[in-house]
């Protein structure tokens, strides 16, 4: 216990001291803050603030979309109504298009709406925009047009203007008994996809730090002290400490920076969408969840002799994570099913989708537990294989093993 | 009591044999030289005296007990490939391998400086290991073997890669620890290192012993007919009766004498038309024992033409 400790702390030393953990530590909850808020910010700002002409012989039909267009609610447009000067109005065209090729031209596009042939086909709708990838615009006036034709349609069925207001207005689902239920989907996203980045990256971390003991030839001198698992278990206690000390650091950063009153603006404030339970869980899970992974590329160290070969075994730390992330999308539909439940107990996907589901619905404590016990077993068998690989391996570097020869360096003593 | 007891050890990988039928004992007190060419063994035997690997059959004995990981807190290994941690600060790293081999940090911390006081690197206490030159990397490790003070220190070709002035800095430092009663293993194929040090070799070729027992007592089984010369002058007494066979580096001859002659004739020669200032009778060279045991033990070409790094 005693000399797990030791290399556990060295490790853990090491790694908080170097620069690089600084910079992770300092940069990444700077870049994400970055992220969240500056596009908040710019999800407030985005508004289609587009200059757009409508050609419309049906003076009606062209006022009615203009103002279904002002009043759109994310919209800021300016509409300019022009009637086709001639019966065909190339002359019209023309102006306009010279307007959007030209590089001085304030308009983002027009709408051309030509009559229909017969009185009871909907009109022809023509959008030429500057910039073929303005979507946002675009979606706006189908929309709009949509909607138009929709009020024009009930009118002319004899429905009065207030009858059709009433009709279209949106609909609000009242959600307060359950809680906001999508703030609580968001939350369990989050946590699943923070998990996901930290096992991703100190799992390869811990995998690097069992082979600097190979590069630079130190473990001859660990072995002819230490034991092969007390090594190892003191590498992922190391790096793992490293990897909590981190993620705490980012979280008492997202509190402090949650709890100013421009956040609250931003997310809106009031309810914390992060349960203390779900934080309960989040912990013991990213324990668990790290322990399985570090073990796995504690394995993959092992079999290992350099960064290059890790880097061709690391789908078998990433395969497990894809699948988790595959299953999360049928738990989020039926987070009780029996696949749900199965898939959650198994161990390499427990610390991520047992999580999840706690976060979306009751588990039963039987399986909770279950999940537990499986994950301890699953570490210590890896272990188990992973120090005697260690111990043989290391030995006999210079060649890469094939699996009957891994298997037999399990019979060694 | 011995300190180390292999009894008929063997050991192989794959196909390859590394140590076939390995025995000897190490005395307590004693400086223990195990030679041999490269790829002879040395290593893969030390590996299994300290547990790294596990021998396929056969004993070795620590301390006069069946090996057991407890007995190595008396022991100090330094391997053949060094290896520290490249970014750790010097005193940092000892005071860590000191932990682990059961020191106090405090205890470890003092000892170090100590001893880096000692072998004349107190500069580099607070720089980190890669800055270092090799030979003083060396000396980090060849500390952190010692810190614990263990009763039998183990080294694997301590003296490689060292300069002259280090090489006899180590070399000192080991006679010194054997005078407190320390035992010493150390490997070499450097055969002249162990003449000077060591009081019990053995010999491995081919993962075969070739030769074992004390210094003393191998030279005396070879007859004192190696006639050193150094001159200046004529060097026709080269054609003298009494010489079987010699060597003329050009002032500088090695002569192996004919079965019972007597050096003092070739003496009387040689002065009489060279004018001499070193003349030495003395026992076949290690090396010179080493290179005819591997001819007559193995008849095939490629064995007995074996290169010996010297």
């Amino acid at each position: 216990m005693h000399n797990i400790w030791l290399i556990a702390r060295r490790e853990y030393l090491e790694r908080i001291r170097t620069k690089a953990f600084l910079v992770a530590t300092i940069l990444i909850p700077l870049l994400m803050g970055g992220f969240v808020f500056g596009s908040g910010y710019l999800a407030s700002r985005t508004k289609s603030s587009a200059h757009i002409v409508v050609v419309s012989s049906d003076a009606n039909f062209a006022a009615d979309l203009k103002h279904e267009l002002l009043t759109g609610k994310s919209s800021s447009m300016t509409v300019d109504l022009l009637a086709p000067s001639t019966s065909n109005g190339d002359d019209t065209r023309a102006t306009l298009d010279q307007n959007l090729t030209s590089k001085h031209g304030d308009l983002t596009g027009y709408l051309w709406i030509t009559p229909p042939s017969q009185s009871n086909t909907r009109p022809a709708f023509t959008y030429v925009p500057r910039s073929a990838g303005d979507v946002t615009t675009e979606d706006d006036l189908s929309a709009a047009i949509k909607n138009v034709i929709t009020r024009e349609g009930l009118t002319r069925q004899g429905m009065g203007a207030s009858d059709i207001d009433a009709l279209m207005a949106p609909v609000v689902i009242d959600t307060s008994k359950t809680g906001d239920s999508r703030t609580a989907f968001g939350a369990a996203y989050l946590l699943f996809f923070l998990m996901y980045m930290v096992i991703m990256l100190y799992g390869m971390n811990t995998a690097r730090s069992i082979i600097e003991e190979k590069t630079s030839r130190v473990f001859e001198v660990m072995l002819s002290t230490i034991k092969p698992d007390e090594m190892l278990a003191g590498k992922i206690l190391g790096v793992g400490s490293v990897g909590l000390t981190q993620i705490a650091v980012w979280m008492l950063a997202a509190a402090a920076l949650g709890a100013t009153p421009f956040a609250t603006n931003l997310i809106g404030g009031g309810h914390a969408p992060i349960s203390a339970t779900q934080i309960f869980f989040f912990v013991i899970y990213f324990i668990f969840g790290f322990l399985v992974y570090s073990s796995i590329a504690a394995a993959l160290g092992a079999i290992t002799n350099s960064e290059q070969e890790l880097q061709q075994l690391n789908m078998f730390l990433v395969l497990p994570l894809a699948f988790c992330f595959l299953m999360i999308f049928v738990i989020t539909r039926a987070p009780d099913s029996t696949l749900a439940q199965i898939v959650s107990l198994i161990p390499f996907c427990s610390p991520l989708l047992m999580n999840f589901r706690i976060s979306l619905t009751t588990v039963p404590p039987w399986q909770i537990g279950l999940s537990f016990v499986l994950m301890s077993l699953t570490i210590v068998s890896i272990l188990w294989v992973a120090s005697r690989i260690y111990r043989v391996g290391i030995l006999m570097y210079g060649k890469k093993p094939n699996l009957s020869e891994l298997l037999r360096w399990l019979k060694y003593s | 009591m011995s300190i180390v007891e292999l009894q008929h050890v063997r050991k192989a990988y794959d196909t390859k044999i590394a140590v076939a039928d390995l025995s000897f004992t190490i005395e307590p007190g004693s400086m223990f030289g195990l030679l041999g060419p490269n790829g002879s063994g040395k290593t893969s035997s030390i590996r299994m005296i300290i547990g790294i690997t596990v021998p396929d059959s056969g004993t070795i004995s620590l301390f006069g007990q069946p090996f057991h990981r407890s007995l190595l807190k008396r022991v100090g290994y330094l391997p053949e490939e060094r290896g520290l941690y490249k970014k750790m600060k010097v005193m940092d790293q000892l005071t860590f391998l000191g932990q682990l081999h059961g020191l106090s940090a405090t205890t470890a911390s003092k000892r170090a400086h100590v001893w880096c006081e000692k072998l004349q690197i107190t500069e580099a206490i607070h720089k980190k290991t890669e800055e270092l030159s090799k030979g003083m990397q060396q000396k980090i490790q060849f500390i952190s073997t010692l810190l614990h003070e263990p009763e039998l220190i183990i080294m694997d070709e301590p003296f490689s890669g060292l300069d002259p002035v280090n090489a006899v800095l180590l070399m000192d430092t080991l006679v010194d620890l054997r005078k407190q009663g320390r035992t010493i293993l150390f490997s070499t194929h450097r055969m002249d290192q162990v003449e000077k040090l060591c009081d019990n070799i053995c010999l491995i070729h081919n993962s075969h012993l070739v030769l074992s027992g004390s210094m003393r007592e191998i030279k005396s089984r070879y007859p004192v007919n190696r006639v050193l010369i150094n001159f200046t002058g004529d060097d026709s007494f080269l054609n003298h009766s009494t010489i079987h066979s010699a060597k003329n580096y050009g002032g500088h001859a090695e002569i192996r004498l004919k079965e019972g002659a007597d050096a003092q004739a070739l003496l009387a020669a040689a002065i009489v038309k060279a004018r001499v200032t070193r003349f030495e009778v003395m026992e076949p060279t290690l090396e010179e024992i080493f290179i005819e045991k591997v001819t007559e033990t193995s008849q095939t070409p490629q064995s007995a033409g074996v290169h010996v790094n010297a």
